[in-house]
């Protein structure tokens, strides 16, 4: 009869270990939360992945209330991305449309890449390969939390935008943006 | 069957067009032809239903969408060539019934989502300059997933109706986030921001859900 061993770590326990380590390093190493000097930074390794393209993933909260919109950080978008807020604006009619998160993330050939411009709403994006005529075939899938909202499967092209509606909130509603960088 | 100058005239009849000369003779052959009278009767209780189950105004939602899957169906038809030929007048003067016309307009639009269901996704020519989005799959049966383009945005729009509204006590802010590297080992990926600190780690746990682990404190 083949020993048990006494004691078995599962292997998504050892792996939740380690990620709160990496959590707990990052953590450290915030200068945003604890006001200090720079920390260093989590080794990674050497040899980088192989990659597709490059992607700007935004969090946008569109409101009509003046005091909600005004409420919210919001942080400096690129130049060449500067005209999404107005585009949005033609699309889902609100007053107040700001970007209040962003994300700009390399898309891993073999491995599944994030855009997470908040913790709250975010997207994984797994490589399908560049398509024919231009742009990336690409899976995407849009999370909340620990739910996924919606998965599918586009052609993304760096002319066009994707624009996914969010969840309500605060009587506006949060938007997802999704762009193909140019060049990438 | 009746030929189609009867249609006509009882088409007329029941839209409210005739003289009072021409509604007097009509009444008077409704009186002498039973099966007249007895589709005359049914046409009219069919038009009053149809005028209380529908409103006068149907709000067309998300008007690009269906704009431009009306004006990809039309171009497609353009293309397919041959004229046709109206089956008969009496088929047109029924498509020409006023309380017929909401019933045209849901049919095209029927038949445009129904375009789009079948191809799974926005009705752009895929391999155009377009971003084009082949398949949806929603686990959450209460929210409704369709997707379209929009000429004046530029864009693609993929819209996600029914989603659970967010708390409002929720606290939610943004990361800037610059840069993303993955731990080829443990598959987790290590987020940046501008000043190259730490902000987050993600990676799947044993289910395949994500773990976002941050730095920032509790929100």
């Amino acid at each position: 009869m083949k020993p048990v061993p006494a004691f078995t770590v599962p292997s998504h326990t050892r792996r939740s270990a380690l990620l709160a380590g990496l959590a707990l390093l990052a953590s450290l190493s915030t200068p945003v939360t604890h006001g200090q000097g720079t920390p260093p930074v989590q080794p990674l390794p050497s040899k980088k992945p192989d990659t597709d393209a490059k992607v700007w993933g935004a969090l946008v909260f569109a409101s009509n209330d003046p005091k909600e919109a005004a409420s919210m950080p919001k942080v400096d978008v690129p130049p060449e991305f500067a005209d999404i807020p107005a585009r949005l604006g033609k699309v889902f009619p609100y007053k107040h449309i700001d970007v209040i998160g962003q994300h700009l993330q390399d898309v891993f050939r073999e491995y599944e890449s994030w855009v997470v411009p908040t913790k709250d709403l975010f997207l994984k994006v797994d490589s399908k390969g560049p398509a024919k005529e231009g742009g990336m075939n690409l899976h995407l899938q849009f999370w909340r939390d620990q739910q996924v909202i919606v998965k599918t499967d586009a052609v993304l092209k760096a002319e066009t935008p994707l624009f996914i509606a969010g969840p309500k909130w605060r009587g506006g509603q949060l938007l997802f943006v999704l762009v193909l960088q140019k060049g990438s | 069957m009746k030929t189609p100058p009867e249609d006509h005239d009882l088409l007329r009849w029941l839209d409210g067009e005739m003289s009072a000369a021409e509604r007097e003779r009509f009444d008077a052959r409704l009186a002498a032809d039973p099966a007249l009278k007895a589709e005359a009767d049914m046409m009219q209780r069919l038009s009053a239903d149809l005028r209380t189950h529908l409103p006068a105004e149907m709000p067309v939602p998300y008007g690009d969408f269906f704009n431009s899957q009306i004006q990809r169906r039309l171009a497609q038809e353009e293309d397919q060539a041959p004229v046709r030929v109206p089956a008969s007048a009496g088929w047109l003067s029924w498509l020409r019934l006023q309380w017929l016309a909401p019933v045209g307009l849901a049919a095209v639009l029927i038949a445009a989502g129904l375009t789009t269901l079948k191809q799974g996704g926005i009705g752009i020519p895929e391999g155009g300059s377009d971003t084009y989005v082949h398949s949806i799959y929603v686990p959450n049966t209460a929210v409704h997933a369709s997707t379209y383009h929009s000429t004046d945005a530029k864009a693609t729009v993929l819209m996600l109706d029914g989603l659970e509204e967010m708390p409002a006590d929720r606290k939610i802010v943004g990361f800037n986030i610059t840069r993303g590297e993955v731990d080829q080992d443990v598959a987790a990926t290590t987020l940046f921001d501008a000043e190259d600190n730490a902000v987050a780690v993600i990676s799947k746990d044993a289910r395949s859900q994500p773990v976002l682990l941050t730095s920032s404190p509790a929100r």
